[in-house]
């Protein structure tokens, strides 16, 4: 819970430069999610409580700037915390590739939970069109990114470790 | 330690299911107020914050002074081309309300008639807003604009950009912003006539962001370059907002309807600026049905 303290206004920024700035990107070679990445990166340092936790936040602040219903993404992120946070993924082998596997997978779950929902709401997707035109891109962005994301937030993680003795 | 906790993640994804399913069934709508009330503050920050970094994004666009050079020459060509289409419209308009005075002139021969101009209208002061930001769910087309309920926006009111182009409607509203369902959006659904051959029909987006018109019916001649406007029908909208040039025309054989491609008159990904109207009345509910009845 302590790592809210600072989890906040890290999410709160990505959440903003996700809608000033990526969200205008993905037009010419894709986007990446970058709250969806936070996510996933703390999960695999910390846990899938831990991840569900930064999800749920970040998915909040993210549904603050949409005009879809409030829970979307709040619910998605969540999931994705808690599953790529899993002891499971340790047997994928070293943090890093672990990181990068998991963005990858977070990526595409946590957008096919999303896209979910809206089918149940009853908006319209391009299913095709969505996973060839965002999802997949954000998947290989997301990839890519993981080791920037990584040594970020594990200097964070250390700092609250070294904090707490 | 590790055993009380493991609730926690499962109980998170339930309560955010929770807020989805209360605010589909319109049950969160004190809640929403209430939260609403408390985040104002926070969101004042917020919206400053947005503003701040969209404009650094801007300034480092600024830098790239040929490709704003092009931009502006593109904005002036848009300008000039919605110009001449206004004024074709104007002119149709008037060319209308003409006839009809000449009709009544013959109607009524004993009456002394004066012609005037009208040389001003009641004009308001439409807020102008910046876009600064885009919807974080990448499946709808919707942008952030930096007014809100304090401005006067509230759900519905249309917005316009350069001069008489339409580019959406307000579909959410916050104290501070306010979020733009733009025309190309999948669930957008405009009543529309086309200009010249006058074939009405239904503007609405596609999940590729692409515009169509469609439910025009198939005896009905589309001309490629005809330009599609809002009609007004159904009192939502005003009359005479620009939407967009057929492009191309479709029509399958087994289909009701043809459908028409239209080539937006704005590129929305790059809108910097847009104004709201917020005087526009939308025509009750009761009117329309009366003045639909033979």
């Amino acid at each position: 819970m302590s790592s809210l303290y600072f989890g906040i206004p890290i999410l709160l920024v990505g959440s903003v430069l996700q809608s000033v700035w990526l969200e205008r990107a993905h037009y010419t070679f894709g986007r990446p999610d970058l709250v969806l990445l936070l996510v996933v990166t703390w999960s695999v340092i910390r846990g899938a409580e831990e991840g569900a936790l930064w999800g749920f936040t970040g998915g909040l602040l993210m549904d603050v700037l949409s005009g879809s219903p409030p829970g979307m993404w709040a619910s998605s992120l969540a999931l994705v915390g808690f599953v790529t946070g899993q002891p499971w993924g340790q047997a994928l082998g070293s943090t890093v590739l672990r990181l990068a596997m998991m963005s990858a997978l977070g990526t595409l779950l946590g957008h096919s939970a999303f896209i979910a929902l809206m089918l149940i709401l009853g908006y319209p997707v391009d299913l095709p069109a969505a996973y060839a035109e965002i999802v997949g891109p954000a998947m290989l962005l997301n990839f890519l990114l993981s080791p920037f994301a990584f040594r970020f937030l594990v200097w964070f993680h250390h700092r609250q470790r070294q904090a707490a003795r | 330690m590790q055993r009380r906790q493991t609730w926690l993640p499962y109980a998170l994804i339930l309560a955010a299911l929770l807020l989805l399913a209360l605010h589909e069934a319109g049950a969160l709508g004190p809640l929403d107020d209430l939260i609403t009330y408390a985040t104002a503050p926070l969101e004042r920050g917020f919206s400053r914050f947005i503003y701040q970094v969209g404009d650094l994004f801007k300034t480092v666009q600024d830098v790239r002074r040929l490709r704003a050079e092009v931009e502006r020459l593109q904005r002036e060509n848009d300008a000039l081309r919605v110009e001449n289409i206004r004024l074709q419209e104007q002119y149709v308009s008037e060319n209308e309300q003409l006839r009809a005075m000449l009709d009544f002139r013959e109607a009524n021969p004993t009456y002394t008639l004066i012609g005037a101009d009208i040389v001003e209208r009641g004009c308001e002061i439409y807020p102008c807003a910046s876009v600064v930001g885009e919807d974080t769910n990448p499946y709808l087309s919707y942008l952030i604009i930096n007014v809100g309920s304090k401005d006067g926006i509230a759900v519905g009111m249309p917005v316009v950009s350069s001069g008489a182009v339409m580019v959406g409607r307000i579909a959410r509203v916050t104290p501070h912003l306010a979020f733009v369902q733009l025309v190309n959006d999948p669930t957008s659904r405009v009543a529309a006539i086309l200009q010249r051959s006058r074939v009405t029909g239904i503007v609405a987006g596609r999940e590729d962001g692409s515009l169509v018109m469609t439910e025009i019916l198939p005896d009905e001649t589309v001309e490629v370059g005809d330009v599609a406007v809002t009609s007004g029908l159904g009192g939502l909208l005003p009359k005479g907002l620009l939407l967009g040039q057929v492009e191309s025309v479709t029509y399958r054989e087994s289909a009701l309807f043809q459908e028409v491609k239209l080539r937006p008159q704005l590129d929305f990904r790059r809108l910097d600026v847009v104004v709201v109207i917020t005087n526009f009345q939308p025509e009750p509910l009761e009117e329309l049905q009366q003045s639909g009845e033979p």
